[in-house]
């Protein structure tokens, strides 16, 4: 008897084994990427004085307020050869990855997440990668990235108030605090500033592309330089306010 | 023997140091000189008054301060003749030439007048020229701002050259993805630099454009210095 001849069967069936083997392959080196992946999440107990001080290099990092008085950090640790040592002084819970790596080559990308108790002080920079920081009430909140990642302080409410990167949007949404200083500053992203109606502050804007709105905060008092240059005050001007921005829109919303 | 001998041989008398002599000869004076007898009396009053009431006068408070007021003040009348100690005695250039009686004749004193009339007129012009004109005050001032900004440029271009090789040292140790958000970012900032500077030089009197342009300098810069840790 002869076998019928099915034109094009035995291509198809090494396709499907190719494709069945990619798959596996595919699979077996994300579980292997996975494992490759460091947990580490610690506790440290906090004083009344709370000082978080974090260096990265590069990666994400989230700061949030929760209502225990301790502190928690969980780091995710893409790379194995990268160290991550905190070190608690007193009240001060520092992370440096930049000095605990430095001479290690490329360390990858190394994620936190910090739960501190809410009246704690944030300084937090990276060299790239974003920063989220939320529901802080305390006297300083510092937001740096060296090159670029977006930045988001929600919910603050700090009398010393920094955020700086070259290419990403920043956004801020809190309150200004009688007599201090918030300074927002970024090469290439949009500034965006959220704060209550009723604030009093001096401000002083400089955005060469002369995109500067300030909204509802804006008064007949403002002096303005030919549109790239904004100074003035909202109310008493109890507070300062510093926003440069050269390639984007700075913009300023009442709550 | 005349009155001025005569006053002298007086002190003499009345100290008790007088010669026979001389006694003599002063008594006779005396007899016909009644201006010398008022003199001799006059002293011999005075004399006899101190001999008198010796020991009776009030020593003012502080002597001692007193007397060094006193003596400051005779050093200080003194100075003048006891500075040229290191110098000449002679008087300065100044008082020889006030002291000097100028004696002038016609044709001497007009050429001094051309000469003080010609003086005046050469600085009048030459201050007219340098500082009279205000629009050229105006263009002066814009070529020392340009030149002071131009400084401060090539200054902070040096050290960011400096910290440019110290990043490219370090550069080949970075992952690829890490060397292409350093040079985009580099990119952006180099961007602002170049366009403030622009505007700058479109109107170097812009102050907004040199402060945009001072705050990228100093963005490159830090840029450059915490990617040369890594």
């Amino acid at each position: 008897m002869r076998r019928k001849f099915i034109p094009g069967r035995g291509p198809v069936r090494a396709s499907f084994l190719t494709i069945t083997t990619l798959l596996t392959l595919i699979s077996l080196s994300t579980a292997v990427a996975v494992n490759a992946q460091q947990q580490m999440s610690k506790r440290y107990p906090g004083g009344k004085n709370v000082r978080i001080e974090l260096r990265n290099i590069s990666g994400l990092i989230v700061v949030e307020s929760w209502n225990k008085n301790e502190i928690r950090l969980t780091a995710t640790i893409e790379s194995k050869n990268a160290h991550v040592v905190p070190r608690q002084v007193n009240d001060c819970l520092m992370v440096d990855v930049m000095g605990d790596n430095r001479g290690r080559g490329d360390v990858g990308d190394i994620n936190f997440k910090l739960q501190v108790p809410v009246n704690s002080s944030v300084d937090v920079e990276t060299r790239r990668g974003d920063i989220r920081v939320s529901n802080i009430r305390s006297g300083l909140v510092r937001a740096h990235v060296s090159s670029e990642g977006d930045i988001e302080l929600s919910n603050i409410s700090a009398t010393h108030v920094v955020a700086q990167n070259v290419i990403g949007n920043i956004f801020f949404d809190g309150e200004f605090s009688s007599g201090g200083t918030y300074e927002f500053k970024s090469t290439k992203g949009d500034i965006t500033i959220r704060v209550p109606g009723n604030s009093a502050f001096r401000l002083v804007a400089a955005s060469p592309t002369r995109q500067i709105k300030l909204n509802d905060f804006w008064n007949d008092g403002f002096k303005s330089q030919d549109g790239r240059k904004v100074v003035g005050d909202v109310g008493d001007g109890r507070s300062s306010v510093s926003v440069t921005n050269f390639s984007g829109q700075i913009t300023f919303l009442r709550k | 023997m005349n009155c001025e001998q005569c006053q002298e041989l007086i002190q003499e008398l009345i100290d008790g140091s007088i010669s026979q002599r001389d006694e003599f000869t002063l008594n006779t004076h005396l007899k016909d000189c009644l201006d010398c007898e008022s003199v001799r009396q006059d002293l011999t009053s005075i004399l006899s008054f101190c001999e008198t009431h010796r020991g009776e006068y009030e020593a003012p408070p502080n002597e001692q301060a007193l007397w060094l007021r006193i003596r400051n003040v005779i050093e200080a009348e003194n100075a003048p003749y006891l500075v040229p100690q290191t110098g000449s005695l002679q008087p300065s250039f100044f008082k020889r030439l006030m002291g000097q009686t100028w004696e002038l004749s016609f044709p001497q004193l007009a050429s001094l007048t051309a000469a003080i009339v010609l003086l005046v007129s050469l600085t009048t012009v030459v201050g007219l020229r340098r500082w009279g004109g205000t629009t050229e005050v105006s263009h002066a001032a814009p070529v020392v701002q340009v030149s002071n900004v131009n400084d401060r440029i090539f200054q902070r271009r040096q050290v960011i050259n400096y910290w440019n090789q110290r990043v490219e040292v370090n550069k080949a140790r970075w992952s690829p993805e890490m060397r292409e958000t350093f040079d985009r970012n580099m990119r952006v900032i180099d961007e602002a630099v170049a366009n403030s500077l622009n505007d700058l030089n479109r109107n170097p009197h812009d102050e907004v454009s040199e402060q945009m342009l001072n705050e990228s300098l100093n963005d490159k810069l830090a840029l450059l210095k915490e990617f040369s840790d890594l």
